[in-house]
């Protein structure tokens, strides 16, 4: 039974106007059923009937005459592949097998070649590998060194920077030897050095007699900016050799030393000097 | 790229079988046309079983007989005559590389040649993305042809202006809305849906008018075989 749907399909079907799935379903319908098949041939009859409603049109006559040629140079060709006997010869196993033969020696020759080639080509690249690591192990090493040489040389100059600064401060320096005023003593001898940039100094005395037990030797730094010498601390000497080494430090700030002073005070010192002095500077 | 579905590939071996056709036709009931159609049919059907001899005298005979109304058609379609020659060339060639396997019984020669011209016309059209171009053309300029009213004087060419006659005016009889589907249908290579919209119709209007056109041509024409 053929429908009105049925026919619409196999219209647009002639007309190649079915796509996709409904083309699908249709075809498989056409492929089961002989009188659909039938009408779509009816229909497909009729529509090319349509190729005369076209405006009525020749090809150029040339057309006819090369598509005659053409059909000669096809018919040739045809005959000559028709009229070609072709047996199989007997040598054509031997043949192929000879080949298959060759081909497979040759084959395998490029196969090794190939491998060879591979070989090589892996060595130049691990070859290239282990220099370019040495470059670079050489280049890291090299930057190491560079920096140990350029750390050391900061320091040399940190060291020249340094040695130059206390050259500058060694001629701020004071320096002055003492001498005794003891007539005990006489040869009781004393070097004191102060440095006005870390206001502190040092002391060394040499045969001083020796302290009772409640006295104490007293340093005193004469500064002009002051009415009283500026104290510079307490120190006992080695009784045996009335020798001593003192660092010492002045209780207020001093611009400059006039004189270096060493008094004999009671035990501990004193603010302002009391007792005999014994040695003066020069 | 689109590719146009083949509704008829020109596979004979694929297509169901056609029977014999004319065999079961009723003689009673035949209109002239469907007699003189079934006349040409075997006729062509017997130039193209002495082209698969690799006669040329045959395949001159069924050139005489296709070439025009293949080559206007595929002007039609294409709007270019140089490229409408190039698909007839191409058509004649593939009808005598393909005659020894041509079966008369599964379709009528005349209709696998136009089927062909169409589909690799439309193909064409498809393929250089002109279509919008070409249908803003009329028909009338079918640029580089040379309309030629009356063809040759032979015989041939005699039945084939009775035929062209025959046809145009089962065309001319449809009323106009299925006539302008029908020939939309045939000759765009346009969608369903594209031609519903250049009609300006809803597509199942357009889809029945198309069934209704193609029936009743078939009905004047002599294509129903029952």
């Amino acid at each position: 039974m053929i429908d009105e749907t049925f026919e619409e399909f196999a219209s647009l079907y002639v007309l190649g106007l079915l796509e996709g799935a409904e083309l699908a379903a249709f075809e498989q319908k056409l492929a089961r059923d002989p009188a659909s098949a039938q009408l779509v041939r009816e229909l497909r009859e009729s529509s090319a009937q349509l190729a005369f409603t076209a405006s009525d049109a020749a090809p150029s006559p040339e057309l006819r005459a090369r598509l005659l040629d053409r059909l000669d140079t096809a018919a040739a060709w045809r005959k000559q592949s028709n009229v070609l006997p072709f047996r199989t010869p007997v040598w054509l196993p031997w043949a192929a097998a000879a080949s298959l033969t060759i081909a497979c020696a040759w084959l395998g020759q490029l196969y090794l070649g190939s491998r060879f080639e591979a070989a090589t080509l892996r060595d130049q690249q691990a070859l290239a590998e282990f220099e370019l690591r040495s470059a670079r192990n050489q280049l890291e090493a090299e930057r190491l060194i560079a920096g140990h040489q350029l750390s050391a040389m900061t320091e040399q100059l940190a060291a020249l920077d340094r040695q130059l600064k206390s050259e500058g401060d060694l001629a701020q320096f004071k320096i002055s030897t003492l001498a005794s005023l003891l007539g005990n003593s006489p040869q009781a001898l004393a070097v004191a050095v102060w440095n006005p940039a870390k206001q502190e100094g040092v002391l060394t005395v040499e045969k001083l007699p020796a302290l009772a037990p409640d006295k104490d030797y007293q340093l005193w730094l004469v500064d002009p900016q002051y009415a009283i010498p500026v104290d510079g601390g307490v120190f006992r000497v080695d009784p045996s050799t009335g020798v001593a080494h003192v660092t010492f430090k002045a209780n207020r700030p001093v611009n400059s030393v006039a004189k270096f002073a060493v008094s004999l005070e009671r035990k501990g010192g004193v603010p302002k000097a009391e007792g005999p002095m014994v040695l003066l500077s020069q | 790229m689109s590719t146009l579905t083949p509704c008829w590939s020109g596979d004979f071996a694929v297509q169901p079988a056609w029977g014999d056709v004319f065999a079961r036709m009723n003689p009673a009931g035949s209109t002239p046309e469907s007699v003189a159609a079934a006349e040409r049919a075997h006729f062509d059907a017997e130039l193209m079983r002495r082209m698969g001899r690799s006669d040329r005298e045959a395949f001159a005979q069924l050139y005489d007989r296709f070439s025009r109304p293949l080559f206007a058609t595929a002007l039609r379609i294409l709007h270019n005559s140089a490229e409408a020659e190039d698909i007839v060339q191409d058509v004649f060639l593939a009808l005598w590389e393909k005659a020894a396997a041509f079966e008369s019984g599964r379709g009528s020669a005349f209709a696998w040649a136009v089927t062909l011209t169409r589909n690799r016309a439309i193909d064409r059209v498809r393929m250089r993305k002109r279509r919008s171009e070409l249908l803003a053309e009329t028909t009338a300029e079918d640029a580089g042809t040379q309309p030629s009213g009356t063809g040759p004087d032979s015989a041939d060419g005699l039945m084939l202006k009775e035929q062209a006659g025959a046809v145009r005016a089962a065309v001319a009889a449809l009323p106009a809305d299925q006539q302008r589907a029908v020939e939309l249908a045939f000759f765009s290579g346009l969608t369903q849906q594209e031609i519903a919209e250049k009609l300006r119709e809803p597509l199942g209007t357009v889809k029945a008018r198309i069934r209704r056109g193609l029936l009743r041509l078939r009905d004047t024409l002599g294509g129903r075989h029952d």
